[in-house]
C-alpha cells in the first residue's frame, strides 16, 4: 500500500519525495561525537561529584573509569576534528543582519512569532551549538590531555585546567541537552536526518528554507525516489 | 575526639634525621640509593617513598659565621585542605583528629592532589600508580601513641598533643625565643596540623609558602562551577520538560494537515 510522503512526520524510513539533508559520512561523524561525548559526560560525572563514584561500579572501579573517560577522550579527538570539517562551512559562519533578526525573535522557540525570519541549512541556535561544541571540544581535548600528564608542566598553569574542563562541561552538557530535546521530541521530524538523511519537504520548508530554495534553484536537491535510481524489489 | 597537632620546634632540632628514619621504618618505605650532592639532605626532596624529609641549609649568621638550619618537610595536614577538597574518590580524608589520612584502595592516581597541594607534597609513584604521603601514623594516633617520628625525636624538637595545649605552647615558646621567631601553621588553610616554631623569618627558609592558600583555581573549581553546573544542568532539564508542555513542540508537518494545531 502506497503511503503519501507528506502525511505524517515520523519518517523513519525514507519515502518517496523526502528530502535529503545528511549523507552518510555527516551521519557517521556526528554519531561518533554524540556516543563519545555521552560516554564522556557520563564517565566524567563520576569523577566530578563524589556521590556519583557509583558510577564507576559497572567499569570494575575508579581506575577503570578514569581510563574508560581518558581513552573514549581519545576517540572524541578525531570526531571532533571531522565534525568541525564537515559543518564548519554551514554551521560556523553567522550572516549579518539575517541573524540577528532571527536571533531577536529567538527564532519563535521561546514565544508565539507570526513571521520567524528564514534560515538557510542551519539557524543561528544551530550554529551557536557547533561554536559551542568547536569551541569548547577544543579546550576539552587540551585541558584533558593536560590533566592526564599534569606532572613536568608550571603548576601554576596546570591548575587552571581543572576548572576550564568544568567550565567546558557546564557549557556543553547545556547545549548537549538542548540539541537533544530539539532533535528530537521539540522539533519532530529532525532525528532522522541523522538516522536515514532524508526528512519530509514540510520539515525542510520550515527548518531551512532558504537552503531548500537554492538546492531547488541549482538543480542539487536530492530527493527520494527521484533522480537517483533505487534498487528495490 | 580533640584535634591533635604536631609541632616542631627547628630551635631544639639538631639535624640527627631520627624522625626521618622511624617515618621510613614504621611506614616500610623502601629505600632508594641516594649519592652525595654536598649535603646532607637526602633524597634532595619528598618522594613516594620518602614522606618526611628534613631540609638543610646554610645561611649567613649575619656575622661572617655560618648559621645550620634543619628543617621538616612533610605533609601540613591542613583544615582547609586542597588535597581532600580536590581528589575525586574520597582517597584523602580527615581523620577525627583533624589529621589528613590517605585511603590507599581508593586512590586512582589522578594526580589532582598533587596539583592542588600548596605545600608540593603529595607524590606520585608510577609504579602502583597511586599517591603517598605523611597520614601522621594515623594508625598510632588512633591507638593513642604518638607518631613514630615524634618517638624518634631525642630533643623533644617534635612533640605531638591536643591542639590548644600545643598551640599555646608553640606562641609561649616563639615568645621565649625573641627577635624574628614566630609560629608557623595556624594563621592559614583553617591551621595546620604540623606546625613549625621558626626562629628566623619565613622566607629564610627553602619551600616553605609565606602565605600557603588553597589555590583560587581549586576554588573556582570546586566552589562555583560544579554547584554552578549542576544548576545548568538541571536548568536545561528542567526548561526542556517546561518547553515542552507551555511552548509545545514546533509543528514542522505539511501547512494545513489535518488534525494539527497551528504552529506556535
Ligand atoms: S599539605 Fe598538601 S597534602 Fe597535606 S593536607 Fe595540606 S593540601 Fe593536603
Ligand atoms: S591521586 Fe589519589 S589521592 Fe590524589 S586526588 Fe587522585 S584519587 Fe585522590
Amino acid at each position: 500500500m502506497e503511503m503519501p510522503a507528506r502525511e505524517g512526520v515520523n519518517k523513519m524510513i525514507p519515502q518517496k519525495g523526502m528530502i535529503k539533508v545528511s549523507d552518510s559520512f555527516e551521519r557517521i561523524v556526528h554519531w561518533c561525537l554524540a556516543i563519545s561525548c555521552l560516554v564522556l559526560i557520563i564517565t566524567g560525572l563520576g569523577m566530578m561529584f563524589r556521590s556519583f563514584n557509583f558510577i564507576g561500579i559497572p567499569f570494575g572501579g575508579m581506575t577503570n573509569l578514569k581510563l574508560v573517560h581518558n581513552f573514549v577522550g581519545l576517540f572524541f579527538i578525531p570526531a571532533l576534528f571531522f565534525a568541525i570539517l564537515v559543518w564548519w562551512r554551514e554551521a560556523g559562519k553567522f550572516k549579518f543582519p539575517d541573524d540577528l533578526e532571527w536571533i531577536k525573535v529567538a527564532g519563535g522557540y521561546l514565544w508565539h512569532v507570526d513571521e520567524v525570519p528564514k534560515t538557510g541549512k542551519y539557524n543561528p541556535g544551530q550554529k551557536a551549538f557547533f561554536w559551542a561544541v568547536a569551541f569548547f571540544g577544543t579546550i576539552m581535548v587540551i585541558t584533558g590531555l593536560i590533566m592526564w600528564f599534569p606532572l613536568d608542566l608550571p603548576r601554576e598553569f596546570v591548575r587552571w585546567m581543572y576548572p576550564l574542563h568544568a567550565l567546558g562541561f557546564l557549557v556543553i552538557f547545556a547545549f548537549f541537552f538542548v540539541h537533544l530535546y530539539l532533535g528530537t521530541i521539540g522539533v519532530p521530524g529532525s532525528a532522522q536526518a541523522m538516522f536515514t538523511g532524508y526528512v519530509t519537504r514540510s520539515w525542510a520548508e520550515k527548518q531551512c528554507p532558504l537552503w531548500l530554495e537554492e538546492m531547488e534553484k541549482s538543480g542539487k536537491l536530492e530527493i527520494y525516489g527521484q533522480n537517483t535510481i533505487h534498487v528495490q524489489h | 575526639m580533640s584535634e591533635k597537632v604536631k609541632l616542631f620546634d627547628l630551635s631544639k632540632c639538631i639535624g640527627c634525621r631520627s624522625c626521618q628514619l622511624a617515618c621510613k621504618q614504621w611506614n616500610q618505605l623502601p629505600a632508594s640509593q641516594t649519592v652525595n650532592w654536598g649535603t646532607y639532605q637526602n633524597p634532595p626532596d619528598l618522594q613516594y617513598n620518602t614522606w618526611l624529609l628534613m631540609r638543610f641549609q646554610e645561611i649567613s649568621d649575619g656575622n661572617g659565621g655560618v648559621k645550620w638550619i634543619f628543617r621538616k618537610d612533610a605533609c601540613m595536614h591542613c583544615t582547609d585542605a586542597a588535597c581532600v577538597k580536590v581528589c575525586p574518590t574520597g582517597a584523602l580524608f580527615h581523620t577525627k583528629y583533624g589529621t589528613v589520612s590517605l585511603d590507599v584502595s581508593k586512590c586512582i592516581g589522578c594526580k589532582e592532589c598533587v596539583i592542588a597541594c600548596p605545600f608540593d607534597v603529595p607524590r606520585y609513584n608510577a609504579e602502583v600508580n597511586k599517591i603517598a604521603k605523611c597520614d601522621m601514623c594515623f594508625s598510632r594516633i588512633d591507638a593513642t601513641l604518638e607518631p613514630a617520628c615524634v618517638k624518634a625525636c631525642p630533643t623533644d624538637a617534635l612533640i605531638f598533643g591536643d591542639k590548644k595545649e600545643i598551640v599555646e605552647y608553640a606562641h609561649a615558646r616563639a615568645e621565649e625565643l625573641g627577635g624574628d621567631a614566630s609560629v608557623y601553621g595556624d594563621q592559614f588553610v583553617g591551621g595546620t596540623h604540623l606546625m613549625f616554631v621558626l626562629p628566623d623569618k619565613v622566607p629564610v627558609y627553602e619551600k616553605l609558602p609565606e602565605n600557603p592558600r588553597v589555590p583560587v583555581s581549586v576554588i573556582a573549581w570546586k566552589d562555583w562551577l560544579k554547584p554552578l553546573s549542576l544548576i545548568a544542568a538541571g536548568g536545561v532539564l528542567a526548561g526542556s520538560f517546561l518547553h515542552y508542555i507551555i511552548h509545545g513542540p514546533k509543528d514542522t508537518s505539511g501547512n494545513g494537515d489535518a488534525g494539527k494545531g497551528g504552529g506556535e
